[in-house]
């Protein structure tokens, strides 16, 4: 994302002097950009802009009448037990998605570079699970779980590891972990799949140098991987935290944010909060909140990750 | 990750004999440990899904109960029972419909757009460039309950237009991005020559330029198709008609409405999985190719 705007305005140049435009070049261009204009406006940008209107209002979900509440909302919301505790959770699964699925990604990504036969194999056993939705793996990992008759119980007993048999999903120290885990599982393919493209584009004459060199693999990883691979993992990083901060099917499906509000996530809370309780006003005020907070994470990301590229 | 620290080379080349056996050696240990690895990680991703197909061939006893974890006969029937109890005819046929419709507005709005972008002089170009990134960084959570609202006043809940709709318009912006770097990295030569023999901008991009650009639609059309198939927010919010529900959605309806005996459930789930499965190992070099391009060019 940061890499095409550079490249769009590193390419400007290349052309000749900007010459004056004919009404008819800028009426083609513009014909060419009608349709995803106007589907973009509609159903992106008026949204968006009713959902901070909707956010000062109040709305039951059927009556046309939505009255003027002022901050009322973002009153209740600031003391909204639930709401908090979602934050608070999300910020959890934004931290292992980060660390841990990151860290997979790439420790498998430089394992996968690094053979010679089953490449493939490897590439696409390791994304499978990316290519399944949220419904399935939810409903899988519920059974896999369940207490007692759950699969993952029964394996532990079998290996003689009968003591570190849990209520996986309903115990609620060990519920978070476990959603977490399964969002690991569910996701860490994406990232696998960028790091590996990244890897491939290293020059090989790098490594061999530094072989020559006598430099160890971890000082090649060091000097030469990393550093290459910087583009990649900044987007990685920010598509995979993206991922494991708008967290919703997996969880909903799964535990539904219980036990209590130990495993609940924003965008389920402002799902229950409209379409359970019907009060989508707050529901509303809570988007604006969190999706603003989103939105301000990716900014600050890619302005960290723009000035460090052209630095 | 403990692998790729341990040294290959244990200590700078000293003497010349001995070293190319030492290294040898070391290097097949390396590669043994290697394999391991890799393997340990296939089985995790693996056997979750092998457990839902060996489960959804037993019966609810035998899944409560056994420690094998292999059907003693397999019970075809669950998915009989499945299909019908769980209407999943319906369901499929639905997602097909609407995941085609949504890849193919997709190619069509993207790849006008992405030319435009790539090749196209016009003024506004850098305006709608940024729109473009501005949207990409708006998330779902922070729109879906007002494009509900929007939706329900242009009369389109419960509508597979409207659906189709929002599926188009959210796969918008990274498609384009990706036809833009796709139709950078072209030659011009073609579209000069076909200029030359009197072809307007629309017909050169028709007949000469998405002829070219099949690559990069393959692309777009694998990526956000799996993303289309799978989409479940919107769904779980538009639909209430069971009729108009497509797979993800239609899941659920049948976990919460029916109750259905867990052996069933996976066997719906794996019937669910089954097409996107075939899809993705059929279309996978795309996906890599896609992912990539979307992300990083």
């Amino acid at each position: 994302m940061t890499t095409s705007s550079l490249e769009l305005s590193a390419r400007r140049p290349v052309r000749a002097p900007r010459r004056k435009r004919s009404l008819r070049a800028n009426l083609l261009g513009w014909l060419f950009l009608v349709p995803a204009i106007a589907l973009i406006g509609i159903f992106t940008i008026v949204p968006f802009g009713q959902a901070i209107l909707l956010s000062f209002q109040s709305w039951d979900g059927v009556s046309p009448d939505t009255p003027w509440v002022g901050l009322a909302n973002y009153e209740f919301i600031a003391s909204d037990p639930i709401f908090w505790a979602s934050m608070r959770n999300v910020l959890f699964f934004g931290v292992v998605g980060f660390f841990v699925g990151n860290g997979v990604a790439l420790g498998m990504a430089l394992a996968v570079n690094r053979v010679t036969r089953g490449k493939t194999f490897f590439r696409t056993v390791f994304y499978l699970p990316g290519v399944l939705s949220v419904v399935v793996v939810g409903l899988l990992f519920s059974f896999i779980l369940a207490p007692g008759s759950g699969v993952l119980n029964r394996v532990l007993e079998l290996v003689g590891l009968g003591a570190l048999q849990q209520n996986w999903l309903g115990d609620p120290s060990v519920a978070l972990p476990a959603v977490a885990a399964v969002f690991v599982w569910f996701h860490w393919g994406f990232g696998f799949l960028l790091f590996l493209a990244g890897l491939q584009d290293v020059p090989k004459e790098l490594y061999e140098a530094a072989e020559l060199d006598g430099a160890r693999p971890w000082t090649q990883f060091r000097y030469i991987t990393w550093p290459h691979l910087a583009p990649v993992t900044s987007i990685v990083s920010l598509l995979t935290l993206l991922a494991a901060l708008q967290i919703f099917g997996t969880v909903q499906v799964l535990t539904n944010g219980g036990p209590g509000y130990h495993t609940m996530v924003p965008t389920l809370a402002i799902f229950n909060e409209a379409f359970v309780n019907w009060r989508y006003g707050t529901a509303a005020a809570m988007s604006v909140v969190f999706g603003g907070a989103l939105v301000l994470l990716s900014v600050l990301q890619l302005a960290i990750t723009g000035r460090r590229s052209r630095a | 990750m403990t692998l790729i620290t341990q040294p290959l080379v244990d200590e700078a080349p000293v003497a010349t004999e001995p070293l190319r056996p030492r290294t040898r050696r070391r290097f097949r240990a390396d590669k043994v440990g290697l394999y391991g690895l890799l393997v340990i990680a296939a089985l995790t991703a693996l056997l979750p899904l092998l457990w839902m197909l060996s489960g959804s061939l037993q019966s609810l006893t035998e899944l409560l109960s056994n420690d094998t974890f292999l059907p003693s006969e397999p019970q075809w029937q669950n998915y009989v029972t499945a299909w019908v109890q769980g209407d999943l005819g319906t369901y499929l046929r639905n997602s097909v419909v609407y995941t085609g419709c949504a890849v193919a507005g997709i190619l069509i709005v993207s790849s006008l757009a992405g030319y435009a972008l790539a090749r196209l002089d016009f003024a506004g170009k850098g305006v709608f460039t940024f729109i473009i990134l501005a949207v990409m960084i708006i998330p779902a959570p922070a729109m879906f309950l007002a494009q509900y609202k929007l939706l329900i006043s242009l009369g389109l809940t419960n509508n597979p237009v409207g659906y189709i709709l929002i599926l188009i318009t959210s796969g918008i912006p990274m498609s384009t991005l990706i036809m833009r770097s796709f139709f950078v990295s072209q030659p011009r030569d073609l579209e000069e020559a076909a200029a030359l023999d009197g072809a307007g901008p629309l017909r050169i991009f028709w007949s000469v330029i998405l002829p070219l650009a099949r690559p990069g639609l393959a692309a777009v059309a694998v990526i956000q198709g799996l993303g289309a198939w799978n989409e479940y927010l919107m769904a779980l919010v538009l639909f209430d008609d069971n009729a108009l529900m497509p797979i993800q959605r239609g899941l659920t309806a049948f976990t919460s409405a029916e109750t259905p005996q867990q052996q069933i459930l996976l066997a719906a789930t794996t019937i669910s999985i089954v097409p996107v499965v075939i899809f993705y190992l059929m279309a996978q070099r795309h996906i890599v190719k896609g992912i990539g391009a979307g992300a990083i060019k």
